[in-house]
């Protein structure tokens, strides 16, 4: 691993500062923008690595989003995956911590019923976007397509899936056809 | 120190004891090295509420409340507001850092066998299936959201604007979600919940 210089480290903060302030929703929300730019724009990860790095920070516990530290390491080693995770974090983490403390005076408000009913369908278009962003990014092709969608029927029909049986069974499945 | 402490609750909560520093970061690290599947708030519900009775239901409601109305990632963001409410500033930098600190070391670690191993087809293989098996899962949510989130046709049109913008066009996401949510918290505020 490289050592991180200094703009290399400035670009990570620049990227993914913003972002964590507009994940409305969960940091689910800005993984559309992460891949793009990680991807297309900075050149950071190849595709198959970001799809890579998505699927091994989901198998991982902690919060999903943390794929965001292997881009930071494979780019600019310890230092780069401390900034790239603090970025992402730590900006929401301070600004969540200011307006707690007014917070008492805003409960019920009427505003407060507005952002979160407006910034709710801005949300999951981000999700189904960020989604989409990970089956471009993956060379699996179709199957990696078919297999994204019977899952989603599957869990919209039974919302009570586990997920961690569900990741288990996609790698294992996978694994079998590439066996055969 | 006590004032801003018992913002979250109505009732400051009564017979809780206090928490260590020490404790809260070591509950916090737990938290993060096993919540696998995302860190959900059905997790810290169950160790901070069920298991170690260190916060009360209503605290922790209005911890969700507040959150959903605030970026970041969700299981950061309650931390941080259960760690306030334990022990002000340090307590909300230590649950932070305790939550992030487990998954950061392991996912380096995962990242380096991963590194070592390069061209490995099989590995590429589980790592496809395991990434659409996620996707599938935001998907759902993402649907689930949309339907039930705010129901009604204009919030499903600016869900589907977002994705036509972010997600097919790719264009970038700040732009996009700045104009957008001017547009969608004013409807939301001038047109009555419907119930």
């Amino acid at each position: 691993m490289r050592d991180g210089d200094g703009s290399t480290l400035l670009a990570l903060f620049a990227v993914f500062a913003p972002l964590s302030l507009l994940s409305f929703g969960g940091s689910n929300a800005v993984l559309a923008d992460i891949a793009q730019q990680s991807i297309a724009v900075h050149g950071w990860t190849s595709q198959r690595e970001f799809a890579d790095f998505f699927a091994l920070s989901r198998a991982a516990p902690g919060p999903g989003s943390m794929l965001v530290a292997l881009i930071g390491w494979k780019i600019a080693g310890i230092s780069g995956a401390l900034v790239a995770t603090a970025s992402l974090y730590l900006p929401a983490a301070v600004l969540l911590y200011g307006l707690s403390r007014v917070w008492g005076r805003w409960r019920g408000s009427a505003w407060h019923s507005a952002i979160e009913r407006g910034m709710a369908p801005i949300a999951a278009g981000l999700f189904l976007s960020g989604g989409l962003a990970v089956l471009r990014a993956s060379p699996g092709g179709p199957a990696v397509w078919a297999a994204a969608i019977v899952t989603t029927a599957a869990l919209l029909r039974w919302p009570k899936l586990h997920p961690v049986p569900l990741l288990a069974a996609g790698g294992a499945l996978f694994a079998v056809i590439a066996a055969l | 120190m006590q004032a801003q402490r018992s913002n979250l609750a109505d009732n400051p909560a009564p017979a809780i004891a206090a928490v260590g520093i020490w404790r809260i970061f070591g509950a916090f690290l737990w938290l993060g090295c096993t919540s696998f599947g995302g860190g959900s708030a059905g997790w810290l519900y169950r160790e901070m509420v069920l298991k170690r009775r260190w916060i009360d239901d209503q605290t922790f409601l209005a911890a969700m409340a507040l959150g959903q109305v605030m970026p970041g990632a969700n299981g950061v963001k309650l931390s941080v507001l259960i760690g306030q409410h334990l022990k002000g500033a340090p307590g909300a930098a230590v649950a932070v850092f305790g939550l992030l600190a487990g998954p950061f070391a392991i996912i380096l670690a995962v990242g380096a066998v991963y590194a070592g191993l390069g061209e490995h087809a099989i590995l590429h293989a589980v790592l496809d299936g395991v990434a659409a098996t996620v996707v599938g899962l935001t998907f759902a949510t993402g649907l689930r959201s949309a339907w039930k989130g705010s129901p009604g046709m204009l919030p499903l049109m600016i869900a589907a604007v977002t994705v036509l913008c972010v997600g097919i066009l790719r264009w970038p996401l700040i732009p996009v979600v700045l104009a957008l949510a001017p547009v969608s918290i004013g409807l939301a505020f001038t047109i009555p919940r419907h119930r």
